[in-house]
């Protein structure tokens, strides 16, 4: 596709996965090394396609910031095992979704949606406003939703659901 | 031959004489006499002659008598409420005809004819297009030729029945249980009248007491129910021949031209498909079977009333037309309150909106008060309204149930006194007629209040099949070359066109742009810059002259394949509400994303979709309204690198961003064109130097072509623009 694109056009970096080392330094922040050339205290793990492909393309970063984006990790899961923890850990403090696995109560109030949920962190009351702008339907039975506060709570199946769960949110959407 | 309008015989003479019998050739009426006051004037183009003649009596006069070889143009000075044609003679302007703003259309057709006639070139024949109905005048619109007085009700309906063909078989059950439930649901009168004249009044038989009650609930149980089963599958039928019908009219609208577009406002287009679309599936799911429901009742009715007692009947039926006549007329007082309510609701909305939207003017100005009292204002009207219509509501329903029950006081007394004359009625019976008689007013009321909103949606459909019917864009030529690439060679060879075929917009434009070579255009707004590009990416076909592509002229090439190879950045960043991936992967919707991430890198885009929330998933909401302007021009830019055109348009962005996105963009720019044809609408000096050929444009034609040196060498039209270019930058510069 770049044919015709000049030299200064410039590229993405992809990083061998044999080639980056993860580790926590003794106080605790993360240090990751690309053999033979640098070395980055405190990177952002972030994901490219956080939705449709997360276990994939995994930018680093240096902190903010500069932010200057190191490379792109193709396939993590390649790691060994020690440093995919640690890319995980760093993704999991970055992508805080909840996971809903069922819907306790639903109270409308003029527009504002608050509900009790049950999620793999635990029982939420959950405010919702503007319902319509803060769900995103991916594919035909992933819905993901914002709060009020800009939390997200992801149900990635609704077919999981019990039945009352799944009648409570469609009189919430 | 253009078409002529038909001339009146005295002016017909007049012309004739004068032209000493040339053929007339264009002949059109204006609305305005000599004195300036309304009155008819013609203009004529007969044999080699422009003739202007006025009308009086019997007689008519010559006013104006041009040859048509003294004129060199022919022209339009635009006037307040009205225009003038007029006639350059030997480079001097001569009145010809003057007319009100409601002929400017008949008149700028007239004027390109007369033009083209006295520049020796076929005369352009374009049927008149009007607000008008061609049947009956009736003002119905330029966006529609559809008019609610002519239209065909028979032939719409049939055409619209024609949508439920395919689910004949559901249609015929529900015409069967139709029948069925109409006549369970006729029976319960009936009945009754056994129940009173064998049980109640000889007080015995208690057996038959059991079995007619056991009939009478199993009449309704079965009325109630074939009839839920009826409704059910005539909402399905009805649904899905709409569902038909929008999917027929979407896919319509998608291959409709243009021109088709620039005639009818998006929000008439729109309408089409929702509001009419809605209005029709009204009537397909719930108003037809209503309809006919209602009609079958009231055949049965009749048959049954005429069978207990057809002297009673006649007497009943009789008033019935008076009373539905009456009801409605009621309703028509009703419906024009609630009209005048919505109406006055419309206005309030209106004020209230625009007031709001400006809150911050009105503090400004210090408005408040009189803002205030100008809601006030609507604010009783609406109140007014809306008690008028609520307290007609109170006053009417009332005297139409009244009406209603008047009826059967006729029956009670007649039939009271065919019981006690004992001739042929028995007290059974006349309940049963008075139960009859009850069931008949609400399918009658159904029926004549039907008839307003079945024409509207009648109406509605009409609209709907016009542009099922109106021309499609037949993008293809049959044997369209199919070029293994496209290098990108541009040619355009002596181009006319207009958007209306009298009124050209490029006049006769030449110019070559070879492969990976950058064109500016250059001129003030209005000249033609975006024609040129609209004619390059055969949104439109020239009038006259050729487009070459590779050498190959533009109407045989290929479509799919050549706008395979176009790409644009607009001025107006173009994203619809998807994510962020897919905007980018708009013209090749299979890239991988490992191809999405390159170009978004190419395009300095990559950084920020990463640091969004949901990186390349993030949804950019309507238009892109969650992302700032130069982000979305970043992203269109992405999406051509992706497209990876040969010929690309550039409309240089001016967007308001900051001097670092500014350059960021600039610099995705500069990677962007690289190696690709390019026209770029230009505003910026720097794209002006870089550009390897400029193109100067004044009312649509070339007026000056070179490079940015030869151009400034030459201090002509282009200097001018740098130089005022340079004042208005630098006092930007200076106060920005």
């Amino acid at each position: 596709m770049q044919a015709t694109q000049s030299e200064t056009a410039p590229a993405l970096r992809y990083l061998d996965p044999a080639q980056v080392r993860a580790f926590r330094t003794e106080d605790g922040r993360v240090r990751v090394t690309i053999e033979g050339e640098r070395s980055v205290i405190a990177p952002r793990f972030l994901r490219a396609f956080p939705l449709n492909d997360p276990e994939r393309y995994i930018s680093i970063r240096e902190q903010e910031p500069n932010g200057k984006e190191i490379g792109l990790l193709r396939n993590w899961q390649r790691m060994d095992r020690e440093q995919r923890d640690i890319v995980q850990a760093e993704l999991d403090r970055r992508y805080l979704y909840a996971i809903i696995q069922g819907i306790v109560t639903v109270q409308n109030l003029f527009g504002v949606v608050i509900c009790e949920l049950e999620t793999d962190r635990g029982m939420r009351q959950v405010t919702f406003r503007d319902m319509r702008d803060n769900v995103i339907y991916l594919g035909e039975s992933r819905v993901l939703l914002t709060d009020a506060e800009g939390n997200r709570y992801d149900i990635p199946d609704l077919g999981a659901l019990d039945r009352r769960s799944r009648a409570l949110l469609s009189s919430m959407l | 031959m253009p078409a002529a309008q038909a001339l009146p015989d005295a002016v017909r003479r007049a012309i004739a004489r004068a032209a000493n019998g040339g053929e007339i050739r264009i002949a059109a009426a204006s609305d305005l006499g000599t004195d300036g006051r309304y009155g008819e004037r013609w203009i004529a183009l007969a044999g080699e002659q422009v003739l202007v003649c006025a009308p009086d009596g019997d007689e008519a006069s010559i006013l104006v008598d041009l040859r048509l070889k003294d004129i060199s143009e022919v022209q339009v000075e635009n006037l307040v409420g009205g225009a003038m044609l007029q006639a350059v003679v030997n480079g001097r302007k001569v009145d010809l005809i003057s007319y009100t703003n409601a002929l400017a259309k008949r008149f700028g057709r007239v004027r390109g004819q007369l033009d083209a006639a006295a520049k020796g070139k076929p005369i352009p024949d374009e049927p008149e297009r009007s607000n008008r109905c061609p049947n009956c005048g009736l003002i119905i619109g330029e966006e529609t030729r559809v008019c609610p007085r002519c239209v065909r009700k028979g032939a719409v309906l049939r055409r619209l029945l024609g949508y439920a063909r395919p689910y004949r078989a559901r249609l015929v059950l529900v015409g069967v249980l139709m029948l069925a439930s109409t006549a369970f649901g006729l029976a319960p009168p009936y009945l009754t009248k056994i129940l009173v004249d064998g049980v109640l009044i000889p007080r015995a038989n208690a057996y038959l007491l059991a079995w007619l009650i056991v009939g009478l609930a199993a009449s309704s149980i079965l009325s109630t129910g074939l009839g839920i089963w009826r409704s059910r599958i005539a909402a399905w039928v009805g649904n899905r021949a709409s569902f038909d019908i929008r999917a027929a009219l979407y896919e319509r609208l998608q291959w409709l031209t243009l021109r088709y577009y620039d005639r009818h406002p998006t929000g008439t287009i729109i309408s089409r498909l929702t509001q009419d679309s809605g209005g029709v599936q009204d009537l397909l799911a719930f108003g037809l079977p209503w309809v006919t429901s209602s009609a079958l009742t009231i055949i049965g009715i009749a048959i049954a009333v005429f069978v207990i007692n057809w002297k009673l009947a006649l007497l009943a039926i009789v008033p019935a037309p008076l009373v539905s006549i009456l009801t409605r007329s009621l309703w028509r007082r009703m419906h024009r309150a609630f009209h005048r309510y919505w109406q006055r609701w419309g206005r309030f909305h209106s004020v209230v909106n625009d007031a709001l939207s400006r809150v911050k003017i009105i503090r400004a100005f210090s408005q408040q008060p009189a803002e205030i009292e100008r809601f006030q204002l609507r604010n009783a009207d609406l109140f007014k309204a809306a008690a008028y219509a609520e307290q007609t509501w109170a006053t009417i329903m009332p005297l139409v149930s009244l009406l209603i029950g008047s009826g059967s006081l006729l029956v009670w007394y007649f039939g009271g006194l065919l019981i006690i004359g004992k001739s042929g009625l028995t007290i059974g019976g006349l309940m049963a007629f008075l139960g009859y008689l009850g069931m008949l007013y609400g399918p009658l009321n159904n029926l004549t209040m039907s008839a307003q909103w079945v024409s509207r949606a009648l109406t509605a459909a009409e609209r709907i099949f016009e542009v099922l019917d109106a021309e499609g864009y037949s993008e293809q030529s049959p044997g369209a070359v199919v070029p293994e690439t496209i290098r990108g060679e541009v040619e355009f060879r002596n181009v006319t066109f207009g958007y209306e075929k009298h009124q050209p917009v490029l006049h006769d434009l030449s110019f070559k742009v070879e492969p990976g070579e950058m064109l500016g255009l250059v001129g003030k707004s209005g000249v033609g810059k975006s024609t040129v590009i609209n004619l390059l990416c055969r949104f439109y076909d020239v009038d006259e002259g050729e487009i070459l592509i590779d050498g190959v002229p533009l109407r045989e090439v290929d479509l799919s394949v050549y706008r395979g190879r176009l790409g644009a950045v607009l001025q107006e960043p173009f994203l619809f509400s998807g994510t962020v991936a897919e905007n980018i992967a708009y013209g090749k919707p299979d890239a991988p994303p490992e191809e999405i991430m390159a170009a978004a890198k190419i395009a300095n885009a990559h950084d920020f979709i990463v640091n969004k929330p949901d990186g390349y998933d993030e949804q950019v909401g309507e238009r892109g309204g969650r992302l700032s302007a130069g982000e979305k021009q970043r992203i269109c830019i992405a999406r051509a690198i992706l497209h990876d055109p040969a010929v690309l348009i550039l409309d240089e962005a001016t967007a308001n961003v900051d001097l670092e996105t500014e350059d960021q963009i600039q610099q995705a720019i500069a990677r962007l064109i690289e190696g690709r044809t390019t026209f770029a609408i230009a505003h910026r000096l720097s794209t002006l130097r870089n550009a390897s050929k400029l193109l100067v444009m004044e009312a649509g034609k070339i007026t000056e072509m070179g490079t940015h040196e030869e151009l400034e060498a030459k201090q002509g039209i282009y200097h001018r623009l740098l130089e005022i270019h340079r004042k208005t930058s630098t006092v930007t510069a200076v106060s920005g």
